[in-house]
Parts: C-alpha cells; sequence; structure tokens
C-alpha cells in the first residue's frame, strides 16, 4: 500500500475531519502503532482515560474505531493513514494484537455469512401486500407528477421573466410538495432548480435545461409503459424509487481492473454526496459509485482512494445508457497507470449522442482523453486536442493551476467530467502516472 | 443557438403573451414542430414544452467542439534539475501545515542546496507562499525550476520566479528577490564589483527598488562605497535618502560621521597628568542637529551637554579612540570603565561596538567589564553568546529571547529548555506564531523534554498546551531534514 497525502484525504467525509485527521498524523499522539499484512493499527491518546483503538483493513479499505465519532472515516483513522504513508518506517512490522485480529477475522467470517446467505433460500414474501403497497406509491407519484406538471405549465403560461424576484418558498413548497409524494428524485430536481443563481448571466439557460429535464421525466412516468425496459428503470430511478442494493449484488457483475479516476463530493441539506469516477482498464467502461452520507450518522461504506486501481466486479443498476453502479467485491491492487481512452473531443460528443438517443436526461459523464492541451482563448482556459477541437474548462475549476503546472504547455492524457459544452478536469496521465488534481 | 434563443425568449414572456411557434426551424426540427403545434387536443402550454424539449435534445445531441485556431501556450523548456526524491515531498506536507514560514524556508534551502526541484504537483501551493511571503521568494524560483517561471507568465502573482543559474543571469534577468540576492552573494566575495553592479543599473531602477538593492550595502558598508553614497545625498526619494543617510553614518570615513568625531576630539581630552577631561565645546554647526542628533535631555538627571556627548559617542566608530588616545582597545576600554569622566559613556561606548559592528572590540569589551551589558550579546562569537545568554537569562529574559531569534545558529539544549520555560509563563506573548518564527533556532532534541515544561500558573496549562502540540508538531516536521533528501 503506497498512498499519497492526497489520496488519503481524498477519503476525508469533509473539511473538518480532514483538518483533524493532518493534526493527528503526529507521532506523538500516538500510544502504539503497528502494521500487518493487511492491517494498520494503533492506539491514539484522546480525552479520555482510555486510547482510542483504531484499525485499518488495508486488504479492502476499511475503518475502525473505538472513538465516539460518527464520521467515517474518523480523524483517527485518516490520521494512522496518512502518518503511514508519510512515515512507513516509524511503524514495527509485527502480529496484530487480539483487538486487531478478531476484526478482522469478524470481517472474514461476515464476508463468508454472505456468500452463504446469498446460496440459502429466499423468505416467503407476500406478494399480494406488496403489490399493494406498490400501487398505493405508484398513484401517489402519479399524483404528484400530475400537479408539477401543472406547476411547470403555469410557470411556463405567465413567463418565467420575474423569477429572479422570487423568494425560496417558491421552490421549496412544490418540493416538499413531491416528497410529500414519495417522488424523491422529482424533489431533488426541484431542489436544483432553487439552487440556481438567479443573478448570473445566461440563468436563463440553466433554468430551462433543468425546467425540460424535469418535464421530460415527467412525460416519460406518464407514458413508461410505451418506453424500452431500460429507460424505464432510468425513469423511475429518477422519479426517486430505489432499486434494491441487495439485489443488485446477486447479479453477476463486471470483473476488471478498474481504476479510481477521482472523486468529487458535494452538499446537499444535511447530506453528502460523494461521487467516484471509475474506469475499467480492459473493458474500458465508465462506472459512478454513488455514496452518500447523512451528517452525524456513521453510514457502512466502501471507501475508495482517488488514484488507486481496484480488481472488482462491479454490478451496474439497470439502466438504458449504464453508468451508475455498486461494488459487488473489491480488492486493492498495485497501481496501473496504463491510459486507454478518446483520442479526440469528437469521440466525447458522439459518444454524448449516443448517450442522448437513449436517454435523453442522462447526467455528467467521466472521459479519459488522450493528448489535450490547456489554452487560453476568450478569455477563459479551454483544452484542445490533438485535432485543434476545443471545450471549455468549467468556470471556476479550482484546479486549472495544478493543472497547468503539470502540463507546461504540452498535452497530456486527461480524465475530465463533464457533458455538453463543461469539462473538469480530474486528473491527469504525467510522466507515466496518472495523478489526481 | 438561433433556435434556442426563440425558446427562451417564449419562455421569459410566457405562452400566454407570445405562442410557441416554428420560426427558424428547418429540416427534422420543422417537422416535429409542425406534428407538435398541429395537435389540437393539447394546450399552449404543453405544445411550448414538447417544442422546447425536442429542441433542447436536438440541442444536446448535436453538440460540436470549437474548431479555431488558437495560438498554443509556449511550452516550458524540460527540467535540467532532478525532481525532489519522495520522501522529501511527503516531509513537505507536514511543513506546510504548519504554516512556519521559518521551516518552509530551511525546507527549501536543503532542496536547492542539493540541487533538486519541486515537481509540478507542488508548484501552485508553493508558488501561492512565496507570492504571501517575500522571504520565500527567491529559494522558490531556485527550486521551482523551469516550470515555476512559465507558470509566472499565466499568474502576474508569481512573476517573480526566473531561472537562472549564474549571478550574472541572476542580476541581468531576475525578478527583484533574486537580483537583491545575486548582488548579496557578490557583495560577501566581491563588494567592489557588486557596487559597480549598482552603479551601472542605478539609473534605471525605481525607488522601490533602489532601496531594496541599497539596503544590501547595509552588511557590512565598505569604505568603497563612500565616495558613491555621498553622491547619492541629492536623491529624490525620502526612503532611498534615509538609507543614504544611515549607511553613510554607518562608514567611519564619511563626512556626517568626521563632523560628529571632530566635536567628540575636541570635547575629550587627554591631560598631561594621565586625566582625561570630557567638556562639550560650543556647537556651531546646525548639520549636527538636522543629522539627527537631539539638542536637548529628555531626562532630568541627564544635562543637555551629557545628552549630545552620548548620541555622538555611540555614533562613531570605537576604533577612533585607538589614536586620539594612542592606546589599544583593551586600554580605551579600560579608560571609559576607570575615568569617572568617561564612565557614563560606557553604554554609548557599547551602542558604538554594536552600530558599527565591531566584533573584536565586543570580545575585548567582555573581557573587561564585569557589568553585562545585553545589547553587545549579538556582537559576540555564537558560542560565548548563548553561553552569557544561559547565564544572564533571569536578568534580561525578553532581550536575550529577542536576540536569540534574530540568530539563525541553533539553540543548545540548555538556553532552549530556559527560553521555552519562560514562554510557557508568557504563552500569549511566546505563541504558536512565534514557535513557528524560531524552529529554525529549536533543536531537535528539545523533544525528549518538552514535556517537563510546565507553566507556572495554573491557569496557563490548556493554552501552553496547545502551544506545546504545535512546537511538537514544528520539532516532528523538522525532524525529517535534510535526511529526506537523502536518495
Amino acid at each position: 500500500m503506497n498512498l499519497s497525502d492526497e489520496q488519503v484525504l481524498a477519503m476525508a467525509p469533509d473539511d473538518a475531519s480532514r483538518k483533524s485527521g493532518k493534526d493527528l498524523a503526529n507521532p506523538a499522539k500516538w500510544v502504539s502503532k503497528g502494521v500487518g499484512d493487511n492491517a494498520l493499527w494503533g492506539e491514539c491518546q484522546g480525552s479520555g482515560s482510555k486510547p482510542y483503538q483504531t484499525q485499518i483493513d488495508t486488504g479492502n479499505m476499511a475503518f475502525k474505531c473505538s472513538c465516539p465519532s460518527r464520521k467515517f472515516p474518523c480523524k483517527h483513522g485518516l490520521g494512522l493513514l496518512l502518518q503511514y504513508s508519510r512515515q512507513p518506517d516509524s511503524f514495527a512490522a509485527t502480529t496484530p494484537p487480539a483487538w486487531v485480529s478478531e476484526w478482522l477475522a469478524k470481517r472474514a467470517e461476515r464476508e463468508e455469512k454472505k456468500v452463504a446467505a446469498a446460496g440459502a433460500p429466499e423468505k416467503q414474501v407476500d406478494t399480494a401486500a406488496q403489490a399493494k403497497r406498490q400501487q398505493a406509491r405508484q398513484q401517489k407519484v402519479a399524483d404528484g407528477a400530475a400537479e408539477l406538471l401543472r406547476w411547470i405549465k403555469d410557470l411556463v403560461r405567465n413567463g418565467i421573466m420575474d423569477l429572479p424576484e422570487k423568494d425560496a418558498a417558491f421552490f421549496e413548497n412544490m418540493e416538499r410538495r413531491m416528497v410529500d409524494a414519495q417522488a424523491g428524485g422529482l424533489a431533488g430536481m426541484m431542489r436544483e432548480l432553487a439552487d440556481i443563481s438567479y443573478f448570473h448571466e445566461g440563468w436563463q439557460t440553466v433554468f430551462m435545461n433543468q425546467l425540460l429535464r424535469i418535464y421530460l421525466v415527467i412525460q416519460g412516468y406518464q407514458h413508461i409503459d410505451q418506453l424500452p425496459f431500460l429507460l424505464q428503470q432510468d425513469i423511475r430511478s429518477l422519479i426517486g424509487f430505489t432499486q434494491s442494493q441487495e439485489e443488485l449484488k446477486e447479479q453477476t457483475g463486471i470483473t476488471d481492473t478498474w481504476r479510481v479516476l477521482g472523486k468529487q463530493t458535494t452538499e446537499e441539506d444535511r447530506l453528502t454526496v460523494e461521487r467516484y469516477w471509475l474506469y475499467g482498464i480492459h473493458t474500458r467502461r465508465r462506472a459512478l459509485i454513488l455514496q452518500f452520507f447523512v451528517r452525524g450518522q456513521s453510514t457502512i461504506a466502501q471507501p475508495l482512494t482517488p488514484g488507486s486501481t481496484i480488481q472488482a466486479e462491479l454490478v451496474y443498476f439497470p439502466s438504458a445508457a449504464p453508468l451508475r453502479a455498486i461494488i459487488k467485491q473489491q480488492m486493492t491492487i498495485p497501481p496501473d497507470h496504463t491510459f486507454s481512452g478518446f483520442s479526440g473531443w469528437d469521440e466525447v460528443v458522439a459518444s454524448q449522442t449516443a448517450t442522448a438517443a437513449v436517454l435523453p436526461v442522462y447526467n455528467d459523464q467521466v472521459y479519459t482523453i488522450a493528448t489535450l492541451t490547456p489554452v487560453w482563448h476568450q478569455e477563459q482556459w479551454w483544452l484542445q486536442d490533438s485535432r485543434q477541437q476545443l471545450m471549455p474548462v468549467k468556470k471556476g475549476f479550482p484546479h486549472i493551476w495544478k493543472l497547468l503546472a503539470f502540463s507546461g504547455g504540452a498535452p497530456l492524457h486527461m480524465a475530465v467530467t463533464g457533458r455538453e459544452m463543461q469539462y473538469e478536469p480530474i486528473g491527469v496521465w504525467h510522466e507515466h502516472e496518472y495523478k489526481i488534481l | 443557438m438561433e433556435r434556442w434563443n426563440q425558446i427562451i425568449n417564449t419562455a421569459l414572456l410566457g405562452t400566454a403573451k407570445k405562442q410557441a411557434d416554428a420560426q427558424g426551424l428547418q429540416g427534422p426540427l420543422q417537422a416535429a414542430a409542425a406534428t407538435i403545434l398541429g395537435n389540437a387536443g393539447t394546450d399552449r402550454e404543453e405544445q411550448f414544452l414538447q417544442l422546447a424539449a425536442v429542441v433542447y435534445n436536438y440541442r444536446q445531441s448535436g453538440i460540436q467542439p470549437v474548431t479555431t485556431t488558437v495560438p498554443p501556450l509556449p511550452v516550458c523548456p524540460a527540467e535540467t534539475k532532478a525532481y525532489c526524491p519522495p520522501a522529501a515531498i511527503r516531509a513537505l506536507q507536514p511543513v506546510l501545515e504548519t504554516d512556519s514560514i521559518q521551516l518552509l524556508q530551511l525546507w527549501l534551502e536543503h532542496c536547492t542546496q542539493r540541487h533538486f526541484i519541486l515537481p509540478p504537483a507542488q508548484l501552485p501551493v508553493m508558488l501561492d507562499k512565496a507570492w504571501r511571503n517575500k522571504s520565500l521568494r527567491a529559494l522558490t524560483a531556485a527550486a521551482g525550476g523551469y516550470r515555476a517561471e512559465w507558470l509566472g507568465q499565466f499568474n502576474p502573482d508569481w512573476n517573480f520566479s526566473r531561472v537562472a543559474e549564474t549571478l550574472e543571469e541572476r542580476w541581468e534577468n531576475g525578478a527583484t528577490a533574486q537580483r537583491v540576492e545575486a548582488l548579496q552573494e557578490l557583495r560577501a566575495t566581491d563588494p567592489v564589483m557588486a557596487l559597480t553592479w549598482l552603479q551601472q543599473s542605478w539609473a534605471k531602477e525605481s525607488a522601490t527598488v533602489k532601496a531594496e538593492l541599497l539596503a544590501v550595502l547595509e552588511q557590512p558598508p565598505q569604505e568603497s562605497d563612500l565616495e558613491w553614497l555621498e553622491s547619492l545625498l541629492t536623491e529624490k526619494s525620502k526612503t532611498v535618502k534615509e538609507i543614504v543617510v544611515r549607511l553613510l553614518k554607518k562608514l567611519p570615513g564619511s563626512s556626517i560621521h568626521e563632523l560628529y568625531w571632530q566635536v567628540l576630539a575636541g570635547a575629550v581630552q587627554p591631560q598631561w597628568d594621565g586625566h582625561i577631561v570630557v567638556a562639550l565645546p560650543e556647537l556651531t554647526d546646525e548639520r549636527i542637529f538636522q543629522s539627527g542628533i537631539e539638542k536637548l535631555s529628555n531626562s532630568k538627571s541627564v544635562a543637555d551637554e551629557t545628552h549630545i556627548l552620548y548620541q555622538l559617542i555611540s555614533a562613531v566608530h570605537p576604533a577612533r579612540w585607538e589614536t586620539h588616545f594612542g592606546r589599544t582597545p583593551a586600554e580605551v576600554i579600560r579608560l571609559f570603565l576607570q575615568y569617572e569622566t568617561l564612565q557614563p559613556f560606557v553604554p554609548a561606548l557599547v551602542q558604538a561596538i554594536t552600530w558599527f559592528e565591531a566584533k573584536e572590540w565586543a570580545t575585548t569589551f567582555m573581557e573587561h567589564s564585569e557589568t553585562f551589558y545585553i545589547d553587545i550579546l549579538p556582537m559576540l562569537p555564537t558560542t560565548q553568546q548563548q553561553q552569557l545568554s544561559e547565564h544572564h537569562f533571569v536578568e534580561h529574559p525578553e532581550a536575550i529571547i529577542k536576540y536569540a531569534g534574530q540568530n539563525p545558529a541553533e539553540w543548545s539544549v540548555a538556553l532552549c529548555t530556559r527560553i521555552l520555560r519562560y514562554a510557557a509563563s508568557q504563552p500569549y506573548t511566546y505563541n504558536q506564531l512565534y514557535m513557528n518564527n524560531v524552529i529554525r533556532q529549536i533543536p531537535v532534541a528539545i523533544a525528549a523534554t518538552l514535556d517537563n515544561i510546565v507553566p507556572t500558573e495554573s491557569y496557563h496549562v490548556g493554552y501552553w498546551n496547545n502551544i506545546k502540540v504545535h512546537l511538537g508538531k514544528l520539532i516532528q516536521a523538522k525532524s525529517l531534514l535534510p535526511g529526506c533528501f537523502n536518495q
């Protein structure tokens, strides 16, 4: 395991944990520490009488700590891993103490149980009651969607000119109505509508793009029986129907060597959303792993290390243009820095056209593109491919100087996220190594 | 775009005022619009939304990259030096986290001494640090390689970094910080050539740069600078002129120094019987007072005459007394210490020793004086400084801490312990920021005994503990240097 500071810190759930983690990457804070074949552990003196016992399963990158924090990983886990990444020699290689080996054994046992449970016969389900519940929900959602459509039509009839003067309640009321109608996806899309900055030039296009996406989803739902099966799944998911991850995990996934191209974190109300972008080195498939954290609530998560390579089996959510996936099983392996991807922007837009053809309401995608050069044109940064085609870098992109420092005016293979006319680089291949930005 | 703008216009006005139409639509869009608008079963809003959704999809499915000729950025030349080893980069992170400019300086010094450069990923952070802290600029430029200079072309804040290998290159093409450093280096080996460089470029420099470059001559000023400096008394800039006057006051051959000495030579007269008479003659030359000598004493116990003499003695090189009395420095010092008429001026002599940085005089003075004058401390050899600081710490804690912080040499563990004990009793003054500024002097070995240092007052314990944790981090980061640069 050879992680950089950036990779470790990228695992932190928030800035506060990042800062505290850095503070704890200090040997003086640790009463004891050690490293084994698949584990890293340490005892950190906190405010209590007994030190906290922190342990990390380095094989599958899992954390456990006896501290009361509900963040995941906690600051102790981050501090310990950070310290190991900085000074691996300061960790004595020994056999793990009982509290570590017991945890590792339990983890192994749980994995076995899971495998066994997968083979066990399923419980009896009351299908009649289930169908009744589903029908009731569908009715609620249908009513909600119809209400939202009426609201959209009213808006369109009166014009959107005076939207900047509306207060937040204008959108929030409808968002709440969608929550009541059990259409969480539509509520989320309404929230995005409310989050638009109505004082920035060009808000009209941003607003209409989002409004039409909502309209298309509603139309899709109202005519769901006429849609192809996979698009139906997309529409259901956009409306807010969840897909059982357990059911997904029962399916055979795609096994490949996946590069974790990067991680993007956004905060929505009290919910932290982590987007991990993956690229299958052999299958050349792209994947998005989503993880959600409610603030102050621990979550069983599989932290992925941006920039690392994993051997994993991924199962995609059913979709006309599969992107979101879950990890069925994974194992960290030595980094593989081979590049493969598109040769230029024309291939990227062709891919988007193909996606839009089957899924008109698609979201940001991830692309690996060869030999892109940052250039300055019309008062903004662009990425130019080898065929002199340009696409703009997203305004306010925070890592532009790091990107330029890597480039030095020369072309680089890049991983970018985005769609249409807005892209954000998340990593580059520099001197034959993949580096996250 | 035209089509999409039509949609936006209709949306802005509302379908109540402007109905959706097929204006500007062609080809497949026109056919779709005809179907949508021809459907009598749908209302105006539905028709608009359907048409807008079609145009939205048409737009997103047909996105094309911009194809235009954009002049490429100049390509950065390949680096000629090797990047720092990974261990050094790992050691840099904790250094950055402490926010200690001194520690960062130390890291950069080791980096440049070993002829390494920073990898690209670290450049933006380091250039930003150097932009905020002038003292880091020359070092960052040296460690930044060609890529830092290249980045400076696009970010004006970072335009202080130029790659220059030789002294001449740095002087000719460097940014101000690099030029100052080049002049300093040349001044140390060839002061006459350094002066020639400065004279040659003088007319082209701005007042701010003149002030920065002139300050280089201060350590220490040379007799050879005299003539040129005297000619600069007519400079327009007030700041430049002030520096020139200060430099001239430090040169025993300057006109102002001569003027002071003429007064003193007349005022302090050895008699035939060995006694020394001290009496200020009438001062007619107003230049003396214009140069900053105060006429009136600000203390009732000190006569105006004594006050003037005191100021003049502290502004005249002590070597002048050697020729005046025809004695060795040791004998001159003894005269000052023994004769009642000269005794009040001993502190002035100490000030003169420090003002002219007369180190030999300082050592001789310490050999003969029973009184410890704290101001003489920085003039003494480092080992003696530390011994005396330790010995006299209780009498002058604050002054000793100040001088110890100014000397770049690492403190002995004993002195460091004393300083930190005092700091623990004054944690609001000697806080984390103070530790950041003296980490160069703090020995790593102090870590072992850091826990034994506790404040005398219990209410300081919490605050001191925070400082101690921070200090622990600084020491930990420092302990990795310079070993982390070994490949």
